[in-house]
């Protein structure tokens, strides 16, 4: 059984969450070693990066903590994942025929994003302040909701690349399965409370009781945080 | 006896696999594999299978049995689920096929993870587990929709196939309805919170959904245990609960003699030039070219690479590529459309917890003539993991705060997929690009767009399982436009005008070569189409080893 200091207990990114004191790496003892070695290697500190350059990282880093919300510690090494991924050369893959393998399409992409914050703002991606760099990133947003190409590259391609590789390393951390409760490895224990409404003794009830805003109501609240912060930069 | 064909012993006498896994806990028979036989490079076989997947693995296991000298060669490792396999998500991209490819056309379609596997056992490795029969009206659609194209065989020339094949992997499901109707070997699993919701909505609108067909043994089969409901069927199966060819064919076509040579990727089929006959194949194996001659060849590539290797086999006698002649390489690749419909409830439902595949619709099937569309559409539960379910999620163009609150919201969401039976188009299609791989080698460009009828089937679909959901109390629904499964590319056809395969799926203008995988597939139904796979390999096998052998 792994230790974990006290504190590393129940960690949610930015210690947010609806699912108070979950740990699904209570449950590492009953993991096939194998999977057990993959998810802790994501707790592992990614001190240097291999296929990023120091300046790519300078846009990589604000651009997914914005796309994840990531505005706090603690924080999932996203752009470290991402980074580890293209390193090893494991892609998809497949790529558009209007656009180059996925590493180049990062660098190139990312670079455009510089252009363009030159552009409006006269400064680098990474000197902008976090309302800013939203607004530019939604406008590349905006381009792919309506089939438009951005820097000669179909949007829609660019944003897809960008969301696929950062919810891809987001959501495989343990810390991310906290926060949105979900059950983790499950060989060889298996699940046994399968039917609507049910949960294994290891997993917590949504936190509804203790935070009863509905839904919709939350959902909303993100919009509007999330418009506001774009709208700001814009100005 | 959950096994209800009392047939038991009569599957064993006919394909021994499950038997042949250990059953102490581990889930490979690694002695099988040491034991293995080996041919070297300079003898010549009776046949060399490319590709060791849905089709390739059972023609493999039928020609050892009926004693041929085989050997398969897969492109990707032998897996062994213990060492090589995980529970989780992000660690099993090992498992797709990686190498580059293009895509392009009006629609094109995302390869990797949602398309293909790499390695034995092919992309039923990952694949979700669906195991549902063609219907009869799927092999004669131009006849009676005046749409796609007629098979030169009938249902009934498959339905012996169908049922040795739900006997071996083995099907559970309850009495299946549509299409012919059948009953499956093992009962119906019971269901989680997804598979509930699904009936409840369905009920609701009195429309008929049942619970299956999976090929996910309910109880112990052989050595294989029963499935534990851990939701990760599209990683690989670490149980060995969830059948595919690597523990269903494989261990058989070992102990009846047969080589399967992984790590080996075919880069051309070898040509006579004198004959026009087939000699055997290149491939490239640890960084080196050798070759392996063979009296036969079978290819199992699926509907990418097969193709591919069609059109890099060029030689002096077939300049355009092997079985080009009429430039049908490549042409009629379909995927089915598949909208995605997610549904928000009060109510816990934890859809990751059972597999993936639990219950299927088959009400809309065929054509409605009140409708202005022709064929139609299934509708399954699909149940993503949180990487998938993000990709959901981020489709709607949510990210940031938005994103990220929805994520939060997993737990109360329930996810239905439809497969529409998109039509086969000859532009649709698999041609080579400039582009090259790490062996040298033009890599597959894949050109998609949809047709008018397509679009309406998916429109339709959506609608359907918007209903759903919201009859069965979702307060929110969310749909997202995908696509699953890859066939075509080679088709069967009467005609070389027409197709790459005669009605026994031997090569045009070729005597000794022949296709055996889903790039054979003419029409592709609402049904997943890996259980049509194996039942035509069954057959061709049933052809070659026959009689009067079709090989001259
Ligand atoms: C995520 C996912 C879910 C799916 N769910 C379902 C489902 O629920 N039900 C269903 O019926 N189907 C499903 N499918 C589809 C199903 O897995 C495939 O249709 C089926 O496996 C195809 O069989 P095949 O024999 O044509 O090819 P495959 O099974 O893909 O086998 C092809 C093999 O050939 C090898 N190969 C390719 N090229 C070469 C070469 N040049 N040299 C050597 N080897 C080579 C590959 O490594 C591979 O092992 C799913 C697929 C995916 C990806
Ligand atoms: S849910 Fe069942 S069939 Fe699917 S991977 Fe887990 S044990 Fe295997």
């Amino acid at each position: 059984m792994p230790y974990r200091a006290p504190n590393q207990r129940a960690v949610t990114p930015q210690n947010r969450g609806r699912f108070p004191g979950y740990d699904v790496l209570d449950e590492v003892e009953r993991w096939d070693d194998v999977t057990a070695g993959a998810v802790l290697e994501r707790l592992t500190p990614i001190t240097d990066l291999s296929f990023f350059s120091k300046e790519e990282d300078a846009i990589a880093t604000p651009l997914c903590d914005l796309l994840l919300a990531q505005d706090g510690e603690p924080k999932i090494p996203v752009v470290g994942l991402i980074d580890v991924r293209l390193a090893l050369g494991e892609g998809d893959g497949w790529h558009y025929d209007d656009m180059p393998p996925d590493p180049q399409a990062w660098r190139e992409s990312l670079q455009h994003l510089d252009d363009d914050a030159l552009t409006v703002f006269r400064l680098k991606f990474a000197a902008l302040s976090r309302d800013q760099q939203a607004s530019i990133v939604q406008a590349v947003q905006d381009k792919s909701s309506s089939s438009e190409s951005w820097h000669d590259k179909p949007a829609q391609q660019v944003w897809s690349l960008w969301t696929r590789y950062a919810c891809a390393a987001f959501y495989s951390h343990p810390w991310a399965w906290n926060e949105i409760g979900f059950g983790g490895p499950a060989y060889p224990r298996g699940y046994k409370n399968r039917h609507v409404g049910g949960r294994e003794a290891f997993e917590v009830a949504d936190h509804a009781d203790r935070d009863p805003v509905p839904f919709a109501s939350r959902v909303e609240e993100a919009r509007r945080n999330h418009a506001k912060l774009v709208e700001s930069g814009n100005r | 006896m959950r096994h209800r064909l009392l047939g038991l012993e009569d599957v064993r006498r006919r394909n021994e696999s499950a038997w042949l896994i250990p059953n102490d806990g581990s889930r490979d028979n690694h002695r099988l594999r040491d034991d293995m036989r080996r041919f070297p490079d300079s003898e010549e076989v009776d046949l060399v299978v490319v590709g060791a997947g849905a089709g390739g693995s059972v023609l493999t296991q039928r020609m050892a049995r009926a004693g041929w000298k085989v050997v398969a060669l897969d492109a990707g490792p032998f897996w062994d689920p213990d060492a090589d396999w995980v529970s989780d998500e992000r660690a099993s991209h090992h498992l797709y096929w990686t190498e580059p490819r293009q895509i392009g056309g009006a629609d094109p379609v995302p390869l990797g993870s949602n398309n293909s596997g790499r390695g034995v056992g092919g992309s039923m490795v990952h694949y979700a587990g669906y195991t549902p029969r063609f219907h009869p009206s799927d092999f004669r659609v131009a006849t009676l929709d005046g749409v796609g194209a007629d098979w030169p065989i009938a249902y009934e020339d498959l339905r012996p196939y169908y049922q040795t094949i739900e006997e071996e992997l083995p099907v559970a499901g309850e009495d299946w309805p549509w299409g012919d109707p059948h009953r499956y070997p093992q009962q119906a699993h019971p269901v989680g919170g997804n598979g509930e919701v699904f009936m409840r909505g369905a009920r609701e609108l009195g429309i008929v959904a049942k619970v299956g067909p999976v090929a996910i043994t309910n109880g112990r089969f052989g050595n294989r245990p029963h499935c534990i409901y851990r939701g990760f069927c599209l990683q690989g199966c670490k149980v060995n609960a969830k059948a595919s060819p690597l523990i269903t064919h494989i261990p058989d076509a070992l102990a009846h003699g047969a080589e399967i040579r992984a790590n080996s990727h075919v880069s051309r089929i070898l040509v006579d030039d004198e004959t026009g006959r087939v000699t055997g194949v290149v491939y490239i194996k640890d960084g080196v070219e050798r070759r392996q001659r063979a009296r036969v060849v079978a290819v199992a590539g699926y509907s990418i690479e097969t193709p591919r290797l069609l059109l890099l086999s060029s030689s002096k006698r077939f300049p355009n590529g092997i079985g080009n002649e009429h430039d049908q390489v490549g042409r009629y690749l379909m995927v089915q459309g598949a909208p995605q419909t997610a549904g928000r409830f009060e109510d816990e439902v934890r859809m990751y917890k059972a597999p993936p595949p639990e219950v299927t619709s088959e009400q809309f099937y065929e054509t409605d003539p009140r409708k202005p569309y022709k064929r139609g559409w299934s509708i399954q539960t699909v149940s993503p993991l949180p990487i998938t379910w993000a990709e959901h999620v981020a489709a709607q163009g949510h990210w940031g705060e938005t994103l990220r609150e929805y994520m939060r919201d997993y737990v109360h969401w329930a996810v239905l997929g439809a497969l529409c039976e998109f039509l086969p188009m000859p532009e649709n299609r698999v041609t080579l690009a400039d582009e090259l791989d790490r062996h040298g080698l033009p890599v597959a460009h894949f050109a998609y767009s949809q047709s008018e009828n397509d679009h309406q089937l998916v429109d339709a679909a959506q609608g359907v399982m918007e209903d759903l959901l919201r009859a069965a109390g979702a307060s929110e629904v969310m749909t997202i436009k995908r696509y699953a499964h890859l066939v075509g590319g080679a088709r069967m056809a009467a005609r070389p005008e027409d197709g790459v395969v005669d009605a026994h799926q031997k090569v045009f203008g070729v005597e000794n070569l022949f296709l055996s995988d889903g790039s054979v597939l003419p029409t592709q139904g609402s049904a997943n189409p890996a259980l049509t796979i194996m039942a035509l390999a069954a057959r061709l096998a049933d052809r070659l080893a026959g009689p009067v052998s079709m090989v001259r």
